[in-house]
């Protein structure tokens, strides 16, 4: 907590500046009831009596000039609040957003994308809350309650108890309710997810569930949750809401103990006038305006716990990336994997042990592999996402340890196995790697990757904005402009790792034998699960359960490795040798 | 949208939105009975309480003051707690009514709709979007039932009421109140509609935000392979400034509203006490009047800011209402009668069939070929090429432009759509389970099989001995996410799920990405056992089911561009032979 709330460091003038105007409107709201109640016991109930009109209009005036102060200061003060807010907001948000690119691979996977996004939406989101209400509220409202409770005191004592025991009460309702009111909340979500997730499954299967003719069975099912699901949250709505009218009926009966009481003490003479009766019964609403607001942050305090708690997971996360700056450093290509393997800090088995890997530069290679073979693990380490855990690799003899991994994804380009693309134009995606190509060299890259005929026949070339995830193209247009992005990047080593799944044959193989031309002599790693795209390389490696079970050329494999025959039984039926 | 199309309450959204309440009309009488109850509160209380305070002014007059009080006292205590019960019972009346008649029958219409909505709706439309009005427009049209019971109605009346009985009460003291009142409810629904722009606009750069962290995160190792984490930087911190400048200001306009109107407010007390204070003085009224005055202007601003904030609010129910309604309006699915006929031998027959997604771009030109009983139709194309295409002609997801497809010399145009269907058992790339056990998902197009019948299916699929090893073996429940059966094992289950249907003819989708080698063995024997003996359609990966097709059809860019065996094709030499080439060749 501390080191969030340091991000607030830099806007304490500010802060104390509009809590400054906030108590200056809250000193001015409370003493709006006494001049009320001067105006009615002095003013009107005097008026009969004799000339208390230039005390009216007196009154009246300083009344004007409170409200007004009172409405200028509170005005200000809010204006004053929300810039620091956002202000802080936003700082926060950057630090966090750099934070996370500072994280190791495993440390994002640890925590995950979606839980990620969730810290700096949701749960900045709160932190807002928070502070806009500590700088804009909190602060006035304990100033508000005993500034209330003095005023009372002052008028009577005895009334003034009055209110402090009803206090106790709402406050004890308050409790009592915001402790369930939050599994009121899950339920209701709950019961809403469970029902979206009904609907998205049915409009995802709509062509099987045709197929078999379930639609009623479909319906059924909806209904049923749609049923359950409106009971539920009408239980929870009810509980909820009962708050709301006990909390005025409380209001009230104290309003009316205060008249009778009041009553009563004015009987015996005690120098109660009618008008603080009126001011008193005036104060029991700021302050119970003031325990309702409090009330409603105790409800909220688990969420910021919980918010608190995970946004630590990012400013406090010890599993920070290698940040040595970058030497410039060009490597020749060469590679090799000496014994390396590979264990997950979660402790099960070793996703690649004891691999040895020697890839010359200039070498075009695969590794080929079923799922859980290890080769995504083996693109990783290649990327100096992971380090390996035994053994050791090294880029042109010089163990990769050794370098920034800045240094190495200089000298690596990549196609990864989920193309990865950003929203923005198409130049945009393929300029990441080489930000001063010229449009010529864009079309040549996406020539090489039989890419530019799909480009060509958008209306705005390479100016189409791609959506987010890029959903406004098919798997394979992905693919295709994610290959063109690597090798419009210049760099002595290129790795695809599954980035040939969603093209079709004909397309594979004019995308091979384009790279095989443009990058002659560069380093080539090819990583895969179909065999077409290994066989024709100059050296094969074959992984299966994270070891290294075969390597040599796709004829020598399948002489002398059951596995790599196996899979090529297996894709391509035997047919054909 | 214009100003005048905003002010237009009754249009034909909102007369549409009036006839489906019709049903609840008796439900919203009685909340409008009670909101007159409430109103009566609302009036009583302050009344009496003024009366009281009054009394404790002249107490000096009397000396039994308190007797004298307690009566009425006590008629107070009981308004309040009338006024409270009765407010939970206006809150109870309206949940059961919104939430469980009117938002749960609507939400059960839409159900019901999809039922009968075209698969080219559900293709062209995304989940989410019919989710939205299914779940979001509903629950928002279901406020508006609220709003127009308990914010306008009530609000109405309560200005009506309070108007009144402060003109009685006094009208020179009551005219300045009821001018002021409306002052303090223009600016602050001017602000709220200033604050709500803002609103709107916060929430979309929120939306694009929270996308770009996602998008971010999601890329991580590009963004890290590519070096690019300075540029995703500064292009987050300009977003997420532009975001809170935004946010901040939208925030500020709304918070301002409730200082204003209690400026105004005592803005309307000053102006009371004075002219009050002068009739006392010079025009004899009395002191209480003045008082009573005092406690209702206090009650007049609220109602009129509900009623304010209830009139902007409907606007946006009726958009809600809107897409609700486009969505129940739909043009429905035409299906013919469907008549039983004797069984079926798998003969299928396509004559001069024309088809296309869309008009201007022709697909499928007069093909034309016979199919008998058993044979087995390889479709081959690239990847993107429309092979589903035939699968959603077959299945009548689609309907031909023109020309006929027979099966056993039947036009399925005269069959209904459930009689076509009952014809094929079909087994797609993309593997559907639902939530349910692994028994029900077996038996999702046979409900009446046995648990024996449903394992001996499993057991041809070669599913029952993984089937046996989950936690509660059949009867555990699985869904689309669950992890606990993997990506080809949940192909397996959907060819047992074929197997158990048992139908006359076949589509079947061979592609299996993501399988391991070992599983994918199981998964070739499997579809090839339930080949057997079938009318098979097949889109066709393995070189094995390409070569001893009966037919294939080659599509290329959605059309059929080639028809025939595997030796005709590639003597043609044409696509085929190319698609082949480069598949199995250098």
């Amino acid at each position: 907590m501390r080191k969030l709330l340091s991000y607030l460091k830099p806007y304490r003038v500010k802060i104390a500046l509009a809590t400054l105007l906030m108590a200056v409107s809250a000193v001015c709201d409370l003493l709006l009831p006494t001049l009320m109640a001067d105006v009615l016991d002095r003013g009107v109930y005097g008026a009969a009596e004799g000339d208390t009109f230039s005390y009216i209009v007196q009154t009246s005036g300083w009344m004007l000039t409170v409200s007004l102060v009172s409405l200028v200061s509170v005005i200000s003060g809010f204006w004053v609040v929300y810039h620091v807010v956002s202000g802080y907001v936003c700082d926060l948000r950057s630090a966090l957003f750099a934070k996370v690119h500072t994280m190791t691979l495993t440390e994002v996977g640890k925590v995950g994308t979606s839980n990620l996004v969730t810290r700096l939406t949701h749960d900045v989101d709160t932190l807002n809350w928070v502070i806009s209400s500590l700088c804009g509220g909190i602060l006035i409202i304990p100033l508000m309650f005993l500034g209330s409770v003095f005023l009372c005191m002052r008028k009577d004592v005895g009334l003034s108890l009055v209110i402090l025991g009803a206090v106790p009460l709402l406050i004890g309702a308050g409790l009592l309710l915001s402790g369930k009111i939050e599994r009121l909340w899950e339920i209701s979500d709950e019961f809403c997810d469970k029902q979206n997730d009904l609907v998205r499954e049915r409009l995802r299967g709509i062509r099987v569930i045709r197929a078999f003719d379930r639609e009623g069975y479909a319906h059924q099912r909806i209904t049923e949750a749609t049923n359950t699901m409106a009971d539920n949250i009408i239980r929870a709505n009810l509980q909820m809401e009962i708050i709301d009218p006990v909390a005025v009926f409380v209001l009230n009966v104290t309003a009316l103990l205060i008249v009778y009481l009041g009553g009563v003490r004015l009987e015996r003479g005690s120098g109660l006038s009618a008008g603080d009766v009126f001011a008193i019964i005036q104060y029991i609403g700021i302050i119970m305006g003031a325990i309702l607001s409090v009330s409603y942050d105790i409800v909220m305090l688990p969420h910021v716990r919980v918010a608190v708690r995970r946004l630590k997971q990012i400013t406090e996360s010890a599993g920070l990336e290698d940040d040595r700056p970058a030497e410039g450093l060009k490597l020749r290509g060469d590679i090799d994997l000496e014994h390396a393997g590979f264990t997950y800090p979660d402790g099960s088995l070793p996703a690649l042990s004891d691999v040895d890997m020697h890839i010359k530069a200039g070498q075009w290679v695969s590794v080929i592999g079923g799922t859980g073979s290890g080769k995504s693990t083996l693109a990783q380490l290649l990327l100096a996402f992971r380090q390996p855990t035994e053994g050791k690799l090294c880029f042109d003899g010089r163990d990769a340890s050794t370098i920034s991994p800045k240094d190495i994804r200089t000298n690596v380009s990549c196609a990864l196995q989920k193309s990865m693309l950003y929203a923005g134009t198409i130049a945009e995606n393929l300029r990441m790697g080489k930000p001063e190509a010229s449009d010529e060299e864009l079309w040549q890259a996406l020539e090489d990757a039989q890419a530019a005929d799909f480009v060509k026949e958008k209306p705005e070339g390479l100016n189409f904005r791609l959506e987010q995830g890029a959903t406004n193209i098919s798997g394979g247009q992905k693919q295709r402009l994610a290959i063109a992005r690597a090798i419009l990047k210049d760099a002595p080593i290129y790795i695809f790792d599954d980035s040939f799944s969603a093209l079709d044959f004909i397309t594979e193989a004019r995308v091979r034998r384009s790279l095989n031309e443009r990058l002659a002599g560069k380093t080539r790693i090819v990583i895969t699960q179909r065999v077409v795209s290994a066989m024709h390389s100059q050296n094969i490696f074959v992984l299966a359960d994270g070891a290294l079970v075969g390597s040599g050329t796709h004829g020598q494999l399948l002489e002398s490795c059951p596995i790599y025959r196996e899979i090529f039984l297996s894709q391509t039926g035997g047919e054909i040798a | 949208m214009s100003k005048k199309e905003k002010n237009r309450l009754f249009d034909e959204t909102g007369r549409r939105l009036l006839k489906e309440l019709r049903p609840l009309r008796y439900r919203i009488l009685l909340a409008a009975v009670i909101c007159l109850l409430l109103i009566g509160c609302a009036v009583a209380g302050p009344t009496l309480l003024g009366n009281l305070i009054n009394r404790l002014y002249g107490w000096k007059d009397n000396p039994d003051l308190i007797r004298s009080m307690i009566p009425e006292l006590l008629i107070l205590f009981g308004v309040y707690a009338l006024e409270g019960l009765l407010s939970y019972g206006k809150w109870y009346l309206l949940q059961i009514t919104v939430s469980r008649y009117f938002c749960a029958g609507m939400r059960i219409r839409i159900s019901d709709k999809l039922r009968r909505l075209p698969i080219s709706y559900m293709d062209k439309t995304p989940a989410g979007d019919i989710i939205e009005r299914m779940m979001e427009d509903v629950g928002n049209m279901a406020d508006s039932i609220f709003d127009i019971v308990s914010i306008l109605l009530s609000g109405f009346l309560q200005i009506i009421v309070i108007a009144i009985t402060l003109l009685l009460t006094d009208w020179r003291l009551a005219i300045p109140v009821i001018l002021l009142a409306p002052l303090s409810v223009l600016l602050s629904t001017r602000m709220a509609t200033l604050g709500q722009e803002r609103w709107d606009r916060h929430y979309s750069l929120s939306g694009e935000l929270t996308s770009l962290a996602e998008e971010a995160f999601t890329n991580y190792p590009a963004t890290k392979a590519f070096n690019r984490e300075d540029v995703l930087q500064k292009k987050y911190e300009e977003l997420s400034a532009r975001h809170q400048n935004n946010g901040c200001l939208a925030n500020f306009l709304s918070s301002i509203v409730q200082p204003v109107i209690a400026c105004v407010d005592s803005l309307a007390y000053i102006v009371v006490s004075v002219v009050g204070g002068w009739l006392i003085l010079n025009r004899g009224v009395a002191i209480g009047t003045v008082v009573t005055v005092i406690l209702f202007a206090r009650h007049l601003s609220d109602p009129l800011e509900r009623v304010a904030y209830g009139l902007g609010f409907v606007q946006q129910i009726k958009s809600a209402a809107k897409r609700v309604f486009d969505l129940l309006d739909l043009p429905e699915e035409q299906d013919a009668e469907g008549v039983a006929e004797a069984p079926v031998r798998g003969k299928v027959e396509f004559r001069h069939v024309d088809f296309s997604y869309d008009p201007t771009r022709p697909l499928i030109r007069d093909l034309n070929t016979v199919i008998r009983p058993g044979q087995k139709i390889a479709i081959v194309g690239p990847t993107g090429a429309g092979k589903t295409t035939i699968v959603n002609l077959l299945m009548r997801f689609y309907d031909i432009r023109s020309g006929q497809i027979l099966i056993d010399g039947r036009d399925v145009s005269e069959m209904s759509r459930a009689e076509v269907r009952r014809l094929f058992a079909m087994v797609l790339q993309d593997t559907w389970l639902f939530r349910g056990t692994v028994a029900e998902n077996v038996a999702y197009g046979s409900p009446e099989a046995t648990r024996q019948d449903i394992i001996e299916a499993c057991d041809h699929a070669y599913c029952d001995h993984f089937i046996r090893r989950l936690p509660q073996g059949y009867d555990t429940t699985i869904s689309e996410d669950s992890t606990a059966v993997s990506a080809g094992q949940k192909q397996l289950l959907t060819i047992a799920r074929a197997l158990l249907a048992d139908r006359p003819l076949l589509i079947l989708d061979e592609a299996t990405s993501n399988v391991d080698t070992r599983t994918e063995l199981l998964i070739q024997k499997a579809m090839d056992h339930l080949m057997g003996g079938r009318t098979c359609f097949v889109i066709a990966h393995r070189l094995s089911t390409i070569v001893d097709a009966d037919l294939i059809l080659v599509i290329r860019d959605g059309q059929i561009v080639e028809q025939g065996t595997h030796e005709s094709l590639l003597e043609k030499k044409g696509f085929y032979y190319e698609l082949f080439r480069s598949q199995y060749m250098i």
